[in-house]
């Protein structure tokens, strides 16, 4: 059995996908969680300077979205034949590609345009990810409540993670969606993964 | 017999790591190249309105990482196992950083203020990715050329593609990167690729 050691700042961002990997699996590993004054004393250590890095028997590896695909097939959460796999990597594309479009609004200097852009992603782009997100699950999770084969993948983990930011912003974002809510309730019944929510840290994001 | 079916637009893009990948394989597929004005009656036929798309067996999946991540897993050019998958899919997730950077300045109308961009993007931002890059090289090619494990796989290719992109931008530029210019030639080399690329289709982009 490797040993594992997840490097990342005290939030959940980017790393908490890994961590909810982890849980779901019953793995253990190393939480190490850097404040914001400690980082630059480690950043030489890592192979890009940026956490999180997933450190397997001593090798690191960067890249969160790395990182998490490789958790998800050591513990098998990850689809199980290479089809699969890609269906999962389709879901999970399609969660960052919303990511990458909330980047615009999100990062805005100027307030007051920071609101409008945002006021009008939430209202209108937002909906069409969340179309995109349903198709796929219809599409591809064989008549279940999760995204891929009817069994929790890391792609179900992913999109519960994100979109708990989104619904902060907009909590009646998901109102029209009764197959991702659902997607959403499943994900939180996993015992193991109950325990692990109830218990984390609890942080802004 | 599997059966494979790429559809994209008759442009390189985002298309043509999977091209690569069936090239490097030996690998039979059908190569379908929409025009602008055809695509608009297939666009709902789609998974998410959008292409590449792979039907594999008659099942289509969008996104084309996952589609080149599948491809790859299909005809052994992913990596040997979990651990060094994980490394080419950090490489990988490092030339999409990479490109996140180089996208907005290519969308960018105004010509005048598309060249100060680029300007910017060669001095600034892209030689940290192309050390990211060489760093990854270094710590997990076991020595020899290839990104990951002294073998071909689908982060060498993906690469090249997008090397060709950076080299209309500066032709002289992997002069100052000598193990990635090293990289690219002994992927050109391939017998396989060789034959490939002298003879695909000549295309803008």
């Amino acid at each position: 059995m490797p040993s594992y050691k997840l490097y990342y700042f005290n939030v959940r961002s980017r790393a908490e996908v890994s961590r909810l990997i982890f849980a779901a699996a019953g793995e253990k590993y190393e939480d190490v969680r850097y404040e914001q004054d400690e980082w630059p004393a480690h950043k030489d250590e890592m192979p890009l300077g940026q956490i999180p890095v997933l450190e397997v028997d001593g090798v690191k590896l960067p890249q969160s979205r790395t990182i998490a695909r490789y958790l998800a097939k050591q513990f098998h959460l990850a689809g199980k034949d290479n089809f699969e796999q890609a269906k999962v990597d389709a879901v999970v594309d399609t969660i960052y590609d919303l990511l990458n479009a909330f980047a615009t609004p999100f990062f805005e200097k100027d307030e007051a345009k920071k609101e409008e852009l945002t006021k009008k992603f939430l209202s209108e782009e937002l909906p069409k990810h969340l179309q995109n997100f349903e198709t796929l699950g219809k599409l591809y999770g064989n008549g279940g409540h999760f995204f891929v084969d009817n069994q929790l993948t890391w792609a179900d983990l992913l999109f519960y993670n994100y979109i708990q930011s989104f619904m902060e912003f907009k909590a009646d974002c998901l109102n029209n969606f009764p197959w991702l809510q659902q997607n959403r309730a499943e994900v939180e019944k996993q015992p193991k993964i109950a325990e692990y929510l109830k218990n984390r840290p609890n942080l802004q994001f | 017999m599997s059966t494979y079916k790429l559809y994209y637009f008759n442009v390189r893009g985002r298309g043509e790591v999977a091209r690569l990948i069936f090239a490097a394989a030996d690998q039979k597929y059908e190569d379908i190249r929409y025009e602008r004005e055809e695509w608009v009656s297939h666009k709902s036929e789609m998974p998410l309105g959008q292409m590449p798309v792979l039907e594999y067996n008659g099942v289509k999946l969008p996104q084309s990482a996952a589609i080149n991540r599948f491809l790859a897993n299909q005809f052994h050019l992913a990596g040997k196992d979990n651990f060094d998958q994980a490394k080419v899919d950090a490489v990988v997730d490092t030339i999409n950083d990479m490109i996140s950077k180089y996208r907005p300045i290519r969308m960018e109308q105004d010509e005048a203020k598309q060249k100060e961009l680029t300007k910017t993007f060669l001095a600034d931002e892209l030689p940290k990715h192309l050390q990211n890059l060489e760093g990854l090289g270094k710590l997990y090619g076991s020595g020899g050329s290839f990104f990951v494990g002294n073998n071909l796989t689908w982060a060498d290719l993906y690469f090249y593609d997008i090397a060709q992109h950076i080299l209309e931008l500066d032709e002289n530029i992997f002069n100052s990167y000598p193990w990635l210019k090293e990289n690219r030639q002994q992927v050109e080399k391939q017998p396989k690729i060789a034959e490939y690329l002298k003879n695909r289709p000549k295309t803008s982009h």
